[in-house]
């Protein structure tokens, strides 16, 4: 049996292991579990602010003081922040790296109607906006966070990893 | 009520060393009075985001305070950013609101009259706030009194968020929406950011 969503302590391993030190987060119902992870982590700053935009360029300014920021937003938030992922990281070349909480994913899989309409849009908007993504299903997809990190350093342009699963 | 350009003054009179962030028409008028190699223009990196990038950067460079010229317009674009402030804000953010009650750039269109920001930067927590919770929240009224206060908002512990209402009878120079990424390089530099 195939187990959906990688677990919160194997992507807190890995977001540690590739330096980042501070979590901006708005947690939802897929990123919840990795959210409590981290913001118990003392090795890791984590806060929460009130809305995606607002995270979005809090990221971008402790970049660019020299900080690694990991955003972790739903996809819906993403939709939301669209204008700062725009101004505070395409424009300006920030690589924001974003961790997206895929919402409508697991109902869409299961053919549950009606359909989400935040599960439809995720992947053409970060088409639209430049943004290469990978996938998080599960554990052995965690390669997909260093995959996307380099990239995003590489580019000095925003990145992204999108979960489909809630965390476990 | 004073003229902006005087509270430009004043700030860049006083100001040594800290990481000054203008946005909308504080980029138009702050380059008038400064020219320094911590000067960081925000026109058009967000709307209402001026705060949380400068937020961003203080947290991360501790050392040095960061200066925020915002307008109220923006703010409203944004309201949900002064609870954050009020939770995370770090003592060395200084938010200085210039409320001229217009969205001025863009034709100066009426602000909703009755939304007071002393009322609204209170109930989200500012005062005695951040992440500090020593955090500061004042309405200064002339620039004199500006001047008078600036010696001590920018070497005490913060964080700061201090309304200033202002008006503007000076010509605007005209705008320029070039190099943004040239921008923020050239602002981790100053930082020896690499």
């Amino acid at each position: 049996m195939t187990v959906h969503g990688a677990t919160a302590a194997a992507t807190l391993f890995e977001i540690k292991q590739l330096g980042f030190t501070h979590i901006i987060a708005i947690p939802d119902s897929e990123s919840a579990a990795l959210c409590d992870a981290a913001d118990s982590d003392p090795d890791l700053f984590y806060m929460s602010p009130c809305r995606e935009g607002e995270s979005v360029a809090i990221a971008a300014g402790l970049w660019t003081g020299g900080m690694k920021p990991l955003l972790i937003i739903q996809n819906t938030g993403l939709m939301e922040a669209g204008d700062a992922i725009r101004g505070c990281g395409i424009g300006p070349s920030i690589p924001l790296r974003m961790l997206v909480g895929w919402r409508g994913y697991a109902g869409a899989q299961a053919r549950r109607l009606p359909q989400d309409s935040a599960y439809p849009f995720t992947e053409p908007i970060l088409d639209a906006w430049g943004i290469p993504y990978a996938h998080l299903m599960s554990d052995d997809d965690l390669p997909a966070l260093a995959d996307m990190d380099a990239l995003a350093a590489s580019s000095s342009k925003p990145t992204a990893v999108i979960s489909g699963w809630k965390f476990r | 009520m004073m003229q902006r350009m005087d509270a430009f003054r004043a700030v860049a009179e006083h100001r040594t060393n800290e990481i000054v962030i203008t946005t909308m028409t504080a980029t138009l008028q702050w380059p008038l009075v400064s020219d320094h190699d911590l000067d960081f223009d925000f026109l058009a990196f967000g709307m209402g985001h001026a705060s949380d990038f400068g937020l961003g950067l203080a947290l991360a460079r501790p050392e040095r305070k960061t200066v925020v010229f915002k307008g109220d317009g923006g703010l409203l674009m944004s309201l949900g950013s002064l609870v954050t402030l009020g939770e995370y804000a770090p003592g060395n953010l200084i938010v200085f609101l210039l409320e001229n009650r217009s969205y001025e750039m863009v034709g100066g269109q009426s602000l909703a009259p009755r939304v007071d920001f002393m009322r609204l930067a209170e109930g989200a927590g500012i005062r005695e706030g951040g992440a500090t919770r020593t955090g500061k929240l004042e309405h200064i009224e002339t620039a004199h009194q500006l001047s008078e206060a600036l010696p001590r908002i920018l070497t005490e512990e913060g964080p700061h968020f201090v309304v200033l209402p202002v008006s503007n009878s000076e010509p605007l120079p005209p705008v320029s929406h070039s190099d943004h990424a040239g921008r923020v390089a050239s602002l981790r530099s100053s930082l020896a950011v690499s």
